[in-house]
């Protein structure tokens, strides 16, 4: 028969002796650590933000591919929030992923699959696609699950108004700097996207915007969604929603970083900014 | 060759690009070009809807047509996850964690424990379903809860010891032995979670495990098992064995879930891509909005 609680007396878990506890046990007592400050440069905020990655990959032991998991799980989950599918002026539930090379691109492979999940129609554009063994995998996973890979995207930048609902921004990044910006085939993605009409959602940073200060140039994305902590240059956008994918960042890592903690609601991995 | 503007309007633009995939017998896929996809009339049978097919051998349980899987089926499909569908290990242990947090907050949230505390005790087997559970602690500390874990038979593998330090480094503590009397149990936590055993557990149960599943046999505190209640049979299910009060069962219900009588069945498996559904007609039920978990009953 149906079970529950048995009522007791308010108390918490025993210690038991011996039980192992890691080093982030030493909470309440202070860590000496003191909060890396943000940069006033982007390049600042970047190497924290690489410094974070290394310490949940070498110190927390999170495997690279989980975390990407993680990311662009958590980035598909902000763009449902961002448009909800009943809300899409489109009659099908189109969007754009357009992915870099690099490791942004990778994170958006994975967002594109997890949207497919969700009912939505993601069509990936990869144009320049990464040897990384890992990135083939999540190649691989897109394609078994029957999202299409533009072969090329069109310069008549109405077609892709007219077909998309919206365009996932996973092409540069945090990862864009001064000269990937500039090269093909990312230049050409980027302008293209400085042309569209529709919504875009940038994951982490607006690719083209970690090159240097804004201009005109840059595109100016919808919605943004930042990855662990929002980066330097996100002071900058001034689009619709922003949303932060921080929960799975482990407190001890938060407090070391500076990140303030959040209400995330419920069981909900991105929050609202 | 056609440039983009000459196809055959928006709405084909946007078909051909759902009729894409890779055409494996053919040898060639279809993103040479959009239109030369569309010409070569790309096989559609990819895209069909998750509930096509209509299946036989439906239970009562759950929605209608609700395939309940052998074994061998089960194992069968997880295999296809990682081969043909380039899945690995770690990737769906961290979906299926979160799937199992994601269940056991919506059943017994925090707010729901009596304690001050919302302490969890969750153990973790030997192999894949120990993982899962290791994934689902680490969430549930997230979600809020306290979790402990016990975790005897640890492999040395670089997958299972990363998940152990990621929750030591979250400060989850790893009780050195399993609480002696079930009592113990009732009293330090309002919920188990069952990661022991899962679909390809057969034979005997070995120690420690044996001496384990005695004791949480004995607890009055809900338990919510991983797939598999721990020590049944994954077809026939064990009647004098664990009666957990929730079963979150993965990518599709197994067969021992019909001997379930428990209050929460939750199923998690989103992630299963449309065409492995299709192959195995699972006929699954949609989930609800961007939810990873659904409730059966």
């Amino acid at each position: 028969g149906p079970r529950r609680p048995p009522a007791r007396s308010p108390r918490a878990p025993k210690s038991l002796p011996g039980v192992e506890r890691g080093p982030g046990c030493a909470r309440g007592l202070g860590t000496a650590l003191s909060p890396v400050l943000s940069g006033a440069c982007s390049q600042g905020s970047r190497a924290e933000a690489e410094a974070m990655e290394k310490e949940l990959l070498e110190d927390y032991r999170f495997g690279r591919q989980q975390l990407i998991e993680i990311w662009g799980h958590a980035c598909a989950v902000a763009v449902t929030k961002a448009f909800p599918l009943p809300s899409l002026p489109r009659r099908q539930p189109t969007l754009l992923v357009a992915c870099g090379p690099a490791q942004n691109g990778a994170i958006g492979l994975v967002c594109a699959r997890h949207l497919r999940s969700f009912d939505y129609e993601p069509t990936i554009f990869y144009p320049k696609r990464s040897p990384d063994p890992l990135h083939r995998d999540f190649t691989t996973q897109c394609e078994k699950m029957d999202i299409p890979f533009l072969s090329y995207l069109p310069t008549e930048v109405q077609l892709i108004n007219d077909a998309y609902n919206a365009v996932v921004d996973a092409v540069l990044g945090a990862e864009g700097t001064e000269g990937t910006a500039g090269t093909e085939p990312c230049a050409a993605i980027l302008a293209t996207l400085r042309l569209v009409r529709i919504p875009i959602v940038s994951l982490d940073v607006p690719s083209g915007w970690a090159a240097g200060p804004g201009g005109s140039g840059d595109i100016s994305p919808d919605v943004l969604v930042s990855l662990a902590a929002p980066k330097e240059v996100a002071r900058r956008f001034q689009g619709r929603r922003h949303f932060l994918a921080g929960r799975f960042v482990p407190e001890e890592l938060q407090r070391k970083f500076g990140i303030s903690p959040r209400e995330y609601p419920g069981s909900d991995c991105v929050v609202a900014l | 060759m056609p440039g983009p503007r000459a196809l055959l309007g928006l709405g084909l633009l946007v078909a051909a690009a759902r009729a894409g995939g890779r055409c494996r017998e053919r040898g060639w896929s279809w993103n040479r070009s959009w239109n030369r996809g569309w010409e070569r009339g790309w096989e559609r049978g990819r895209c069909l809807p998750r509930r096509a097919m209509h299946s036989p051998g439906t239970a009562r349980h759950g929605p209608p047509g609700l395939r309940f899987l052998g074994q061998e089926e089960a194992q069968a499909i997880d295999q296809e996850l990682f081969t043909e569908y380039g899945f690995s290990v770690e990737q769906l242990m961290e979906l299926v964690g979160l799937i199992c947090a994601t269940a056991i907050a919506k059943a017994y949230p925090p707010s729901s424990f009596t304690t001050s505390q919302p302490a969890v005790l969750v153990v973790c087997g030997p192999g894949n379903n120990g993982g899962d559970g290791l994934v689902c602690a680490r969430h549930l500390k997230m979600f809020g809860y306290q979790p402990t874990v016990y975790y005897p038979k640890r492999p040395s593998k670089p997958l299972f010891e990363g998940l152990t330090t990621q929750c030591k480094k979250m400060d989850i503590p790893f009780l050195p032995e399993f609480p002696a009397e079930a009592a113990f149990i009732d009293e330090l936590y309002g919920l188990v979670v069952d990661a022991i055993f899962g679909f390809s557990f057969t034979g005997a149960v070995r120690e420690p495990f044996g001496s384990i599943l005695g004791t949480l046999e004995r607890v009055t505190v809900p338990i919510a098992s991983i797939d598999i209640p721990s020590g049944w049979d994954v077809e026939k299910g064990k009647a004098d064995g664990l009666q957990p009060d929730m079963l979150i069962s993965l990518t599709a219900p197994k067969k021992a879930a019909m001997h379930f009588t428990g209050r929460y069945h939750f199923l998690g498996g989103r992630f299963v891509p449309p065409a492995l559904q299709e192959k195995y007609a699972l006929n699954l039920p949609a989930y609800p909005g961007t939810d990873c978990v659904l409730q059966l009953t």
